[in-house]
């Protein structure tokens, strides 16, 4: 019972502690400018790059997809700042000397990292709407906002994957960077998937957010749950195994920086 | 920052753009800044406009290299004073006979100039990746055009880091000032989708130009009048910058030593 309460403290306390202080977000104007109105203008510029290559008419799928794609922002950069910025911060060593189980630490740095991410596409779903004209009168909003913890917690796993990486190279902004940008062109945010050759849809479907998005779409066209319940379940999946993956690198790294000696060398 | 002080220090400004180049070909952030992200942009606009045909692909081309350099301008011209406050060379650079901006200068030159591979990758990558026969309407024109969007982009950066120096709260908008210049200034499509009401900002914006001309030049969608309307705007706002920034680099030079803040961010 003991561990419990410890576990559960250990989740809360590094959830919110690891957020403030790796994030900086201090002040108001640095997280409206990183989370809330950089996603705004990126999704701007893609619906109406898309819109500018098909039609008015499709505005919804680029606003829908570029939408979803904001899981990400939280997903990438977020999930491997939480581990990386340790690193860079010269507490990673703390963290590996503790006691604390690792599993628990890392979902308390994932928690905060979903529910930031969930809320930047709630909020580009509400620019979608105000500003663009995105019509969810047909849409099943409980499912929709299922859709979006479920890519979100996905996107995370991928995330935790990248941090882990963060660990071993000097070069994180690089591989955050090219991932992100990487999901722009094939999570089919902006490219239906069908137009991209074999072996790039391939790709496609072992990265988070691309079912999550194509559930959204079909949602907002008046899909049900029960629709889009397989890809949500895939969603999940995809995002599990991330998490796993991340999570046993993770620990690899740590017995290798150990070993090595390592630890924040740079 | 006037003309002459270039035509007098242009040996300086040469050298500052060498070292500046060695000293960021390794920095993963500075390659995928310059190089990979305007490629994956290139890519991605050369899948979705793909139904345009080869017209679109070089628009795509010239659109994708302007969001390299506005990207490199922003974030690593914006940031070129502060790297030197991080590195712990800043108070020695000022410090020197050569006037700081001219340092500034050479750098901003340098990250503009290494942005414009972006565009010879487009180039590429539309050719070889997509078997676009992409062909560059008015060559000569084209080429004036990059060399005043050169000076027109070095001498917007040169307002951008001192402002971001002076002001951290401005520097905390740096990630939110990325993609709305690429829709102002009709990067990779025309203004005229937007709200009427936006047609103002983009004609403040210097990158705005750089695109009316560049675009209008390698497509040859613009007429000669309105390719030296383009390049006038260019020169008009690069005079503009460097009055502007001469009277930044003074404050913020001053304010630094008064304050006694040079090397402290």
């Amino acid at each position: 019972m003991k561990t419990i309460s410890n576990n559960l403290r250990l989740f809360w306390q590094g959830a919110i502690l690891s957020y403030v202080a790796l994030f900086h977000w201090m002040r108001p104007i640095q997280y409206t400018a990183s989370k809330i109105l950089m996603p705004l203008a990126q999704m701007f510029f893609f619906v109406y790059l898309g819109t500018y290559a098909t039609s008015a008419d499709n505005a919804a799928f680029y606003i829908v997809g570029n939408a979803l794609q904001i899981a990400a922002v939280s997903g990438i950069y977020g999930m491997t700042m939480s581990i990386g910025g340790d690193r860079e911060n010269g507490t990673l060593g703390y963290i590996f000397g503790a006691p604390a189980n690792r599993l628990v630490v890392f979902m308390g740095r994932a928690f905060m990292n979903i529910m930031d991410g969930a809320l930047g596409v709630v909020i580009a779903f509400v620019w979608g709407v105000l500003l663009m004209g995105l019509d969810l009168s047909n849409t099943n909003i409980p499912a929709l906002a299922l859709v979006i913890v479920i890519t979100t917690i996905s996107t995370c796993g991928l995330g935790l994957l990248m941090g882990c990486l963060a660990l071993i190279t000097v070069n994180v902004m690089f591989v955050n960077n090219f991932v992100y940008f990487l999901l722009l062109i094939f999570s089919g945010a902006n490219i239906p998937l069908g137009d991209l050759p074999v072996s790039f849809q391939a790709l496609s479907f072992v990265l988070p957010l691309t079912r999550g998005i194509t559930a959204a779409r079909s949602l907002v066209s008046g899909a049900s749950l029960a629709d889009v319940a397989p890809l949500l379940w895939g969603e999940l999946v995809v995002g599990f195994v991330y998490f796993m993956l991340g999570y046993f690198l993770f620990t690899a790294f740590e017995a290798v920086a150990k070993r090595r000696g390592t630890l924040e060398v740079f | 920052m006037n003309i002459r002080m270039i035509a007098k220090y242009w040996r300086t400004i040469l050298i500052v753009a060498e070292m500046n180049i060695r000293q960021q070909i390794t920095d993963g952030f500075i390659l995928f800044t310059v190089l990979f992200q305007p490629i994956i942009i290139a890519l991605l606009g050369l899948w979705m406009l793909k139904d345009k045909g080869p017209d679109a692909a070089i628009f795509v081309v010239v659109g994708s290299g302007l969001t390299g350099l506005w990207s490199s301008l922003l974030f690593i011209s914006g940031n070129s004073i502060n790297f030197e406050r991080w590195t712990g060379t800043l108070e020695s650079l000022v410090a020197i006979p050569t006037p700081f901006e001219v340092i500034v200068f050479g750098k901003n030159l340098a990250n503009v100039a290494q942005s414009l591979l972006s565009m010879a990758l487009g180039y590429f990558v539309a050719a070889f990746a997509f078997g676009y026969s992409l062909e560059i309407q008015q060559p000569l024109l084209f080429v004036v055009s990059v060399l005043l969007s050169v000076i027109a982009f070095v001498s917007f950066g040169l307002i951008i880091a001192p402002i971001f120096v002076m002001n951290p709260g401005v520097r905390a908008w740096q990630n939110a000032m990325e993609f709305p210049v690429y829709v102002f200034c009709g990067f990779l499509f025309p203004i005229a989708l937007l709200p009427g009401w936006t047609t103002p900002i983009s004609y403040l914006l210097p990158p705005y130009w750089a695109a009316v001309a560049l675009h209008g030049t390698s497509t040859a969608g613009a007429s000669l009048n309105e390719t030296l309307f383009a390049w006038g705007m260019m020169l008009l706002f690069s005079l503009i910058d460097l009055l502007i920034a001469s009277r930044l680099f003074k404050m913020m030079l001053y304010k630094a030593r008064a304050d006694a803040t040079l090397g402290m961010e």
